[in-house]
């Protein structure tokens, strides 16, 4: 039964690295930058729906709308002050300005709301279940975290296979230039890409904070840091990668929490990702292009 | 249709367009030849926005569009093919087409039937992933995708780069039918003798300069284009 109570954890902490790595993956296909401020983003998410659940009375679901939308707001904000001006930049100056937005988030939440944790409550407002006489219990978090990450992949799949905007994602992460001439506005399409990812960032956040109720300026920045890594793992700009990676993470570290050790299970994820990419250098699902001349 | 007024362009400091100015007039076919790295590529980018000029203008149909972003110039009637075909080579042939009608969603259905009625080879394949078409269904694509935008100036940067003759021959007799049908061209080519035979006249880029210029059939007997870029 532990096994099972096991892998049913791993594959709700990794639903939400996989919520995550959309975000870090979508941003790299299309802006071909990482913003290392996503991970930042959750925490911004995750207080706002705080705040408007504990200072302003709001129902929890309502409350991650509210998040959703001040987060989409956030991404959108930080891509056009941030990363528009550096377009034709080094992706270097790109990679330290994002340094530099992730701290600032950091340092901002800690001015605005001080360090001292919150404790989040959770917004999944129905109970765990129990199973086989109270030996396997599922809790409600786990399975609203698993559904709503199965929904997400749906809805961007399709999103992106049959939607016009979609689909002029795909053109402006493949050829930028060539997307332009077919009269695609590609800085707009940008903008719609941090949009996206950043209202999945804010979804993340509850969710991450219902299972793991901790809230601090840097509650973040970890579980950015391992979204980043299922993205890579699963295959950077791939979709289906990111959430393949993401939930293989998730059971990988809790796998290695309880039948290893719990102070090295980060070190065991990365030894897995470097093992992988020595293998298969493209992640999981990348595929390297080929052209035909 | 298209007025190119003294344009200076530069990549870094390296000065690659000096003092361009060049017409196409309604329903002309106009070249513009010159060997490699000579500006031409260069010429039709800044026309169509991807490049920006340092002086000069340029208006299409009496409209300034020096300063304006390449993706608004789609819906003002201009389509640019370029070098090298930039199809998307990991979507479908038909997402490549609807890309292509991304300013004209109402145009979609009928413009795809338009294309595989013009490149029934393109109907066949109409499901495949564009990067596993041969180089002369890519071209097809490509000009397919532009003619998406119901373009009334049709930019192509050189159509018959890497394909064997009795493509080229094809190619260029899809141009002269697209011109047949009331669009507008100005093609830059390398194959010089079979673009000087369909084009109304033509431009001649030396270094970023253009030397001559006259109708497809002056230059075509000339004995200086003879001698540079005809083979004799």
């Amino acid at each position: 039964m532990t096994l099972i109570s096991n892998l049913i954890n791993g594959i709700s902490l990794g639903s939400v690295y996989a919520i995550i790595a959309l975000g870090y993956t979508m941003v790299y296909g299309i802006a071909k930058m990482l913003n290392f401020a996503h991970g930042d983003v959750i925490m911004v998410g995750a207080y706002i729906s705080y705040l408007s659940t504990t200072a302003l009375n709001v129902p929890p679901l309502l409350s991650v709308l509210i998040a959703m939308v001040v987060c989409t707001v956030l991404g959108v904000v930080i891509e056009g002050l941030a990363y528009r001006p550096l377009r034709k930049a080094s992706s270097l100056a790109v990679l330290i300005t994002a340094i530099g937005v992730s701290y600032f988030l950091q340092n901002a939440a800690l001015l605005i709301w001080g360090s001292a944790p919150k404790s989040f409550s959770s917004i999944v407002p129905f109970d765990s279940i129990s199973l086989f006489g109270g030996d396997l219990i599922i809790t409600s978090e786990a399975i609203v975290t698993v559904i709503t990450c199965i929904v997400i992949m749906i809805l961007l799949n399709l999103f992106t296979k049959k939607g016009k905007m979609g689909k002029a994602m795909r053109a402006v992460s493949e050829d930028k230039d060539a997307a332009q001439l077919m009269g695609i506005n590609t800085n707009f399409t940008i903008s719609m890409t941090f949009a996206i990812g950043s209202a999945l960032a804010a979804v993340a956040g509850v969710l991450l904070c219902s299972a793991y109720p901790t809230l601090t300026p840097t509650t973040g920045s970890m579980p950015g840091i391992k979204a980043f890594t299922a993205a890579v793992f699963g295959g950077i700009g791939s979709i289906p990668g990111a959430m393949l990676g993401g939930i293989l993470l998730g059971v990988i570290e809790i796998f290695a929490t309880s039948y290893i050790s719990s102070q090295l299970s980060d070190a065991i994820l990365f030894a897995i990702l470097i093992i992988v990419l020595l293998v298969k250098p493209t992640g999981l699902l990348g595929k390297a292009v080929k052209e035909k001349v | 249709m298209l007025k190119v007024n003294d344009i200076n362009v530069y990549y870094g400091n390296i000065h690659a367009l000096k003092d361009i100015s060049l017409e196409v007039h309604t329903d002309e076919i106009v070249a513009l030849i010159g060997a490699n790295g000579a500006g031409k590529s260069t010429t039709l980018k800044t026309i169509s926005g991807l490049m920006r000029t340092k002086t000069g203008s340029i208006t299409l149909m009496g409209e300034d569009i020096t300063h304006t972003d390449a993706h608004k110039l789609v819906s003002k009637g201009l389509a640019h093919v370029p070098e090298g075909r930039r199809i998307f080579l990991q979507m479908t042939v038909l997402e490549n087409l609807e890309m292509g009608a991304y300013t004209q969603p109402g145009y979609v259905k009928e413009g795809i039937k338009d294309i595989f009625e013009r490149f029934p080879r393109l109907k066949h394949r109409k499901n495949q992933i564009a990067g596993t078409l041969s180089g002369g269904e890519q071209q097809m694509l490509a000009m397919g995708r532009a003619l998406m935008s119901k373009p009334k100036l049709l930019m192509l940067d050189e159509p018959s780069m890497g394909l064997a003759p009795i493509l080229v021959q094809q190619i260029f007799d899809i141009i002269k039918e697209l011109h047949a049908a009331g669009t507008t061209i100005l093609l830059v080519e390398q194959n010089a003798e079979m673009a000087l035979r369909i084009a109304d006249r033509a431009y001649v880029l030396e270094s970023g300069r253009i030397t001559i210029s006259g109708t497809g059939k002056e230059l075509a007997q000339s004995d200086s284009i003879k001698k540079a870029y005809l083979g004799g």
